[in-house]
């Protein structure tokens, strides 16, 4: 018996030296270690042995076996290794395979980041009709039939009732019709004025409106207010004024400059945002007791903002859509 | 309008004031400074020279080749205008200088082949005049070196500002003077009137009457007779060319002055053309025609006003005078009307006639009742100075209703709650002092004034608290920034879009935002349009029912500059009418859609995979995997539409939830795409958001991981050709239990071996229960009863 192991490890060693790769390895596993092998069938012989005999070559065969699994197991792991670092070479130069990701447009991307920033503010965003009736585009807002504010917003009629929205405001008179204060909205959408369409200017626009309306709101939170926005929109070392403006729905009125300053050029104010106190003849119209309550309004044109913070000097590139242009952003 | 700063200094001493800060200061009032001008920035470079020498050019006939000395310095300038002659002294624009009302600067030229260093200036260029004959030839005894601006007296700075619609009181110097006097804490002061007057009783020369009285409240009017029309002097040129207006005559240059001086519209009648020397204010007649000072033929209505005399109307008032009674050179005897009219009047006819002049955009907004008196009285005063008239005594003032001042109280506690800070009671009366309001009474921190008339925007509470704010300095207010905590739920109505726009763009998707109007014809293809009454162009006139014809311009525009792959969306609102008169929200229907496409090749050829154009199939696994991210898609049912007779699709395949078909996509008809100059195929999927949105998952309820395994069978069948997968896939489900869950197509095979017209279609079937585990027996007892139906209805064999 002892013969037998000494035989079999011996032949094991020989024939240990001689693979070279995983293949034979396997086949000497075969050989030696598996259910039909050397060692094993050693051990069935073993199992055969009388009781008294069998301490005498256990610990022998125990051994023998274990230690030809472990040069197994070592060439195995040495062999997996190289054949790994062999196969593993791959071009590392080759282009991947790429998604092409698609973009929300420049002007969704800018009142995105505005919305962002009023809704951390506490503001609700609501929508409205683009359509709209004279009564709710106008009147409502203290505009009276045949006052020389309607010039101020160069309007495409359908009849003499109905309008392409020239501001988001209506929106601002749906919501107090149908609700009490507190009320703080955000409302975006697109606007229309009955202009020539030139660089500066295009036949529609998006603007973001913002209302605040409850017992003590003030002109002074309207100020620290958009302040909150202007530093967080242009950065904290925005510099801006407010100046006395006129709209028909605000009381007092201000509009807004910030200081643009395009690098090598001279620096200008640049108008960026309309705003004011709810002027108290639009409470009344929506029937929001103007003594109790007092509201502050803003808006802003979108595609200016975003004229401003990414140089795109000509408003028109918007519409166009090109491609080319879309992947910028 | 412009200012003239030295003009502006007539009525406020601005001693120790900079520029910057009067401009500042315009601003911080809400006179928002648009622009400001130097005229010595502005003419920076032209000088007076002398030309030395003047030879024909050698190359060209019409050109001169002069010598031009220019305090002891000589310049080489070549010279288009035919009255260049040696001797003459000019003003010579030098390097540099740049020409006014253009972007044209001067610069270092050869003009064929002769150096220039200059340009001898013509009027025109100067922009003194309309003069272009020729050069301005200058007096010989004028020092060569002399600054052009010096020469002229242009050492005025002209300002820009914008005025607000409420403001129509700062519409004059005078008006923007007294707001910069109550900002700067300084007078504001008023020229005298000193008249000598004849005998002669103006009411024995001319009578006035006013039959309107509403629309016209107030009438003045006084004669200058004996008057010489001449040319003005150039102290009152200067004033109006400094503000870009033209000079005319000495009465006709003394009412325009007096316009931009203290904001009231004056018109000047030769009171020899005025039958029986009579005014009468009257509404026109209906369809009456007048011919104003343009010459143009107006017609009237009923609810414009008209001046008239004893016979016939002589002016629009308020707008325009008529040529039937405008002075000219021979006029000796003048009647100036100083009125005050109702603006909506005005506004009305003006808008009407499409006519805005100085004077109607002044009586539109509110002039000042009280100040017509005094605007009579200082044009005559100046009419009889620069034309040596007469002034008869006295004048016609018909002011049948006095329009009382306004009073309005302020509760001094509503300053605080409206703007936010304490304004102390001292520094708001000093404020009101400014402003020339009058404390009527103080009674208990109510104050109230007695508000002038020239201030139209005053009448309430709030108009008085704006004024505090505005004088006080917007800048001075504190800001106070307050992050409010609101209890009630936020509302988002732009939530699902932004996710619509998330889950298309992480797709490959670009978002595109066109233009809402189009043209009539086109509009019309897509649904029924509403027009606009008064679009910019007819290509823009109505109102987009659909957000196809954008879509398939920007590709178009798109494959013009060799984009041709494209994925586009668009978000927007489309408008369809149902009644032809849109009187209510009902006759038309405003409804939110998403329109995505796709065209060109899906991918092109790389390394790793072959190039391949995109197809029906593309367009509907993004719409499916669309729909799965925004909608409950258990919902959705889907139609297919093989053959259209209509509409922009060649094919198409319809979504429904509930009744309401929502969404439509296919491919887009070549004669469709033809109108685009589009020959690539493009799918396109039109979707209604609005109806899209009520199928929204608000909240989705997490349901239980599977713990039992799933069983999957493979079977394949070989069926006619033109019998579809979505048939085959019926059948399989109606003949199964709920333990089938899935049947996934992932193989199709055609090929002449499996006989004429036939194709193999091979199914993955899963089968599953959430509660135990399937015995092998059940699952192939379902499996072959699912084989055995396709086979026996669709006549089909199993294959393999």
């Amino acid at each position: 018996m002892l013969d037998k192991i000494e035989l079999a490890e011996k032949n094991f060693k020989n024939e240990v030296v001689t693979v070279k790769s995983l293949e034979s390895l396997e086949e000497l596993r075969i050989k030696f270690l598996g259910r039909k092998g050397i060692f094993t069938e050693l051990f069935e012989e073993f199992k055969q042995l009388p009781s008294d005999e069998k301490p005498k070559y256990g610990q022998v065969l125990n051994k023998a076996k274990s230690s030809a699994q472990k040069v197994f197991d070592e060439l195995k792991g040495k062999l997996e290794k190289s054949e790994s670092e062999k196969k593993v070479y791959i071009d590392l130069t080759l282009d991947g395979r790429e998604v092409e990701l698609g973009s929300k447009h420049i002007l969704t991307q800018t009142l995105d980041e505005i919305k962002q920033i009023f809704k951390g503010l506490g503001f609700s965003i609501y929508e409205g009709p683009e359509l709209e009736s004279d009564h709710n585009n106008f009147e409502m807002l203290n505009f009276p039939a045949d006052h020389p504010a309607r010039d101020m917003q160069d309007t495409f009629f359908v009849n003499d009732n109905f309008l392409l929205r020239t501001h988001t405001s209506p929106v601002q008179v749906r919501l107090m019709e149908n609700k009490q204060p507190p009320i703080r909205a955000l409302m975006p959408g697109k606007v229309y004025r009955n202009e020539a369409i030139s660089a500066k200017s295009y036949c529609l626009f998006h603007q973001v409106e913002g209302l605040y309306v409850d017992e003590d709101v003030t002109f002074a939170e309207l100020k620290g207010t958009l302040v909150v926005f202007l530093k967080q929109f242009f950065g904290e070392d925005v510099k801006y004024r407010f100046r006395p403006s006129f709209f028909p729905f605000t009381e007092p009125s201000a509009e807004v400059d910030v200081w643009w300053q395009p690098k090598g050029k001279e620096g200008r104010w640049l108008e960026i945002l309309g705003c004011g106190m709810v002027d108290p003849n639009v409470l009344e119209n929506v029937k929001i007791d103007n003594e109790k309550y007092v509201g502050y309004a803003f808006g802003m044109g979108v595609e200016r903002i975003a004229m401003l913070k990414y140089g795109v000097g000509d408003i028109r590139v918007f519409f166009d859509n090109d491609k080319r242009f879309l992947k910028q952003f | 309008m412009k200012l003239s700063l030295n003009w502006l200094k007539q009525y406020i001493n601005l001693d120790g004031i900079s520029t910057d800060e009067v401009v500042e200061k315009l601003t911080t009032a809400g006179l928002e400074v648009d622009d400001v001008i130097d005229q010595k920035k502005l003419y920076n470079n032209f000088v007076v020279g002398y030309v030395k020498e003047r030879e024909d050019h050698p190359n060209a006939d019409k050109l001169s080749k002069c010598k031009v000395e220019v305090g002891g310095e000589e310049f080489p300038i070549v010279c288009g205008a035919p009255n260049v002659k040696a001797g003459q002294k000019i003003i010579l624009a030098k390097v540099g200088a740049v020409i006014p009302n253009s972007d044209f600067t001067i610069s270092k030229a050869k003009i064929r082949g002769e150096e220039s260093m200059g340009m001898i200036c013509s009027e025109r260029e100067l922009g003194i005049s309309d003069n272009h004959e020729g050069i301005m030839v200058l007096d010989e005894n004028i020092e060569s070196g002399t600054e052009f601006c010096e020469l002229f007296g242009f050492n005025d700075v002209i300002i820009d500002i914008d005025i607000t619609p409420n403001r129509a009181d700062a519409f004059s110097h005078v008006g923007s003077a007294r707001d910069l006097a109550a900002m700067f804490g300084r007078n504001l002061n008023l020229p005298e009137i000193k008249l000598s007057e004849t005998d002669e009783d103006v009411k024995t020369i001319a009578s006035i009457e006013i039959e309107n009285a509403i629309d016209c409240p107030r009438y003045v009017a006084k004669v200058i007779k004996n008057v010489t029309i001449k040319e003005s002097p150039k102290w009152l040129k200067d004033r109006l060319l400094a503000i870009g207006l033209r000079p005319i005559n000495n009465v006709v240059d003394v009412t325009n002055f007096i316009l931009y001086e203290i904001g009231q519209p004056l018109h000047a009648f030769d009171l020899d053309k005025l039958a029986g020397n009579k005014i009468i204010v009257r509404s026109a007649d209906k369809d009456e025609k007048f011919i104003t000072l343009d010459s143009k033929e107006r017609k009237l209505l009923e609810t414009d006003l008209l001046i008239c005399d004893a016979e016939k109307a002589v002016a629009i008032a308020g707008v325009m005078g008529g040529e039937n009674s405008e002075v000219t050179n021979e006029t000796k005897n003048i009647l100036i009307e100083s009125a005050y009219f109702r603006p909506s009047s005005v506004r009305k006819t003006s808008k009407k006639l499409g006519l805005q002049t100085d004077a109607s955009i002044r009586f539109e907004r509110g002039c000042d009742v009280n100040i017509t008196l005094f605007a009579a009285k200082r044009a005559a005063q100046l009419i009889a100075e620069l034309g040596d008239g007469e002034i008869t005594k006295g004048e016609i003032d018909i002011y049948p209703n006095e329009i009382a001042k306004k009073e309005v109280s302020l509760r001094v506690s509503r300053v605080k709650k409206i703007l936010g800070f304490e304004v102390a009671i001292e520094k708001i009366k000093e404020i009101f002092i400014g402003l020339e309001f009058e404390i009527v009474s103080e009674l208990e921190e109510v104050l109230t004034y007695s508000i002038p008339t020239f201030r139209h925007d005053i009448e309430r509470e709030i108009d008085l608290i704006e004024e505090i704010a505005r004088v006080y300095g917007y800048d001075n207010i504190p800001e106070i920034a307050r992050i409010g905590v609101s209890v009630e739920r936020r509302v988002d109505n732009s939530r699902f879009n932004d996710k619509v726009r998330e889950t298309l763009s992480s797709l490959g998707f670009y978002e595109i935002i066109t233009n809402s109007l189009l043209n009539k014809e086109l509009a019309s293809k897509y649904g029924n349009p509403i027009g606009v009454l008064n679009p910019q162009s007819f290509e823009m006139s109505h109102i987009r029912p659909s957000l196809v014809p954008g879509l398939l311009a920007t590709i178009s525009r798109n494959v013009k500059v060799n984009e041709k792959n494209l994925k586009l969306y668009e978000i927007g609102h489309v408008i369809t009418k149902f009644n032809d008169e849109i009187k209510d929200f009902s006759d038309f229907e405003e409804t939110e859609h998403l329109l995505f496409a796709i065209t060109g090749l899906a991918n092109d050829d790389e390394w790793h995979s072959k190039k391949r154009e995109s197809d029906f199939y593309d367009l509907k696994g993004f719409a499916n995997s669309f729909f799965k991210s925004v909608t409950d898609y258990s919902k959705v049912k889907v139609k297919y539409n093989q053959t259209l007779e209509d509409g922009i699709f060649e094919y198409s395949i319809s979504n429904i939830i509930g009744k309401n078909i929502f969404a439509e996509g296919g491919k887009i008809r070549a004669e469709v795409l033809k109108e685009f100059g589009i020959s690539q195929n493009v799918f396109a999927f039109d979707i209604n958001l609005t109806e899209l949105k009520k199928n929204e998952v608000e909240l989705p309820i997490f349901k239980e991981l599977l713990k039992f395994p799933k069983i999957k069978k493979d079977c394949a069948f070989v069926l006619d050709s033109n019998i579809d997968y979505n048939a085959v896939v019926k059948i399989i489900i109606s003949s199964s239990t709920n333990l089938l869950k899935n049947v996934k197509l992932f193989d199709i095979f055609e090929s002449e071996s499996l006989g004429v017209n036939k194709k193999s279609l091979a199914f993955e079937l899963s089968y599953f229960d959430d509660k135990r585990t399937l015995t092998e027996e059940e699952v192939e007892k379902e499996f072959w009863k699912a084989i055995e139906s396709v086979k026996t209805k669709l006549n089909a064999e199993l294959r393999g």
